[in-house]
């Protein structure tokens, strides 16, 4: 109950339950046996369903109204003492749920879940990168035409050209490459904020996929005279669960960062490591590093180090922020150690995991 | 006799550009601004190979392409895809449904995209 003190009198403001009923969030509370001994209107409305039929109801019994269905295996599938997850409810009707268990004396008494209507930010998200992946793709068009048609001027399919000419027209051409590139990454963000990043999960040989990539980039490792060592383990690794297109994006771009910041002459190598439990992946080189008053935002997007962006004016600073996604979405992790003009040395893990189950359960949330 | 190449393309500057390409390689070319036109092109002018690409108004590629192989009269026409797709699920749709080769727009030059035609046609 309720009271505030006035002039002496005490007014009665409402039961806990008028209070409850006033929430805009949903409410529900389970006794310490997990039946429900407590709804709000919010928690009615959402559900569809009148409190008299769902009251004294345990969390299983709840199961058998269809409404419920989800709300009852994230809420029995989760044994923390507080969480919170999105859930799905129905398309467009999303909820954030809240669970978290009542202590009274030392002693659990019951259970608090409140569920928060977020579909309004979820949709506007939705349309967010809906128009992300509208608009990239739309420049792709263009971007395309303008790469033809510097390339027929440069091959002097249409007449010969002066070195200078030829010099401005080649600026023009890797400028626009960059724009390729840029659109490319928007397109990869957006997936991840939509949430639908990892698409073709299967069981795949990390060390085949960096060696398909230090192949790709041989050219510039010899371009530019790299010391260049790939430091496999004697014996032969597990097979992990991956999307493989993802991942090679992931590696390419911590890969292309070793490559790019390095100069001529130094070190750059990629080690593995495994323990049971997980692969992990060092990509280390000697080169430009990363200024320790910057180091907290290197995974944060459009991020730039200030050493590197008066050297190179070519990356999109998305490559880090994308890489981190996709190894969280694939339940690894990812870390670095740096130093200005000393180089950079950036870690990250796969779990190895023995199924496709024990990889959704394990790895998602 | 020259081959013929057939260039379903919606984009005019794209197709002007890989057009006069063709030309200057020595090809005979028609074309084609949406699946609709590209196959009424395809059985009228029976054409040594089609360039496609997959974003169209109207039918688009991929509906295209199960048109061509659907008809036994143009089936065996080589189609290489040139299209911004560039997902790897498109990708193997697009082979699996007979496609010759899947070239990405902003990957290839066009005198890249000329030498994976002159592969396909010898």
């Amino acid at each position: 109950m309720f009271w505030k003190k006035n002039n002496n009198n005490n007014l009665f403001l409402g039961s806990d339950l008028t209070i409850a009923n006033y929430l805009s969030d949903g409410l529900l509370v389970f006794d310490k046996n997990n039946k429900l001994v407590l709804v709000n209107l919010q928690t009615e409305e959402f559900f569809q369903t009148r409190k008299e039929k769902i009251l004294g109801k345990s969390i299983l019994e709840l199961n058998r109204f269809s409404n419920f269905g989800p709300l009852v295996s994230l809420l029995t599938g989760r044994t923390k003492e507080f969480f919170r997850r999105e859930l799905q409810v129905e398309e467009d009707f999303i909820l954030e749920v809240t669970s978290t268990s009542m202590i009274i004396n030392g002693e659990r008494s019951g259970t608090l879940v409140i569920l928060h209507n977020v579909s309004r930010e979820k949709i506007v998200e939705k349309m967010k990168s809906e128009f992300v992946t509208l608009a990239a793709h739309q420049l792709r068009t263009p971007t395309s035409a303008v790469k033809w048609s510097l390339q027929m001027l440069l091959d002097g399919d249409l007449g010969e050209l002066t070195k200078e000419q030829k010099k401005i027209l080649e600026k023009i051409y890797k400028t626009n490459d960059k724009v390729i590139r840029l659109v490319g990454d928007l397109l990869n963000l957006a997936q991840i904020e939509e949430g639908k990043f990892l698409s073709k999960v299967i069981l795949s040989d990390i060390e085949d996929i960096i060696q398909l990539i230090i192949n790709a980039n041989r050219k510039t490792i010899e371009e530019k005279k790299l010391n260049f060592e790939f430091k496999k383990p004697e014996d032969k690794l597990p097979k992990v669960m991956l999307d493989v297109e993802k991942m090679k994006i992931a590696i390419e771009n911590i890969f292309d960062n070793a490559l790019r910041y390095a100069f001529s002459g130094d070190k750059v190598s990629i080690s593995l490591k495994y323990n049971k439990k997980e692969i992990e992946i060092k990509i280390q080189d000697t080169g430009m590093g990363i200024p320790q008053n910057q180091q907290t935002k290197v995974f944060t997007k459009f991020f730039r180090g200030t050493n590197i962006m008066k050297v190179d004016t070519e990356g999109t600073g998305l490559g880090l922020y994308i890489a981190k996604n996709i190894i969280e979405a694939h339940g690894g992790r990812i870390w670095f150690e740096s130093e200005k003009d000393k180089g950079s040395i950036f870690y990250f893990t796969v779990p190895v995991k023995e199924s496709f189950a024990e990889f959704i359960t394990g790895g998602f949330y | 006799m020259a081959k013929k190449i057939l260039i379903i393309e919606d984009d005019k500057f794209l197709r002007e550009l890989i057009g006069q390409k063709l030309l200057k390689e020595g090809y005979d070319i028609v074309e084609a601004v949406d699946g609709e036109k590209g196959i009424k092109s395809i059985k009228d002018e029976k054409p040594d190979l089609v360039l496609l690409d997959l974003i169209l108004p109207g039918m688009d590629g991929f509906e295209v392409l199960t048109k061509i192989k659907e008809d036994a009269g143009i089936a065996q026409i080589p189609v290489i895809i040139l299209s911004n797709l560039g997902q790897k699920d498109d990708i193997e749709k697009g082979l699996k449904m007979g496609a010759v080769d899947y070239l990405i727009k902003a990957h290839f030059t066009p005198g890249e995209i000329i030498d994976k035609i002159k592969v396909v046609l010898e």
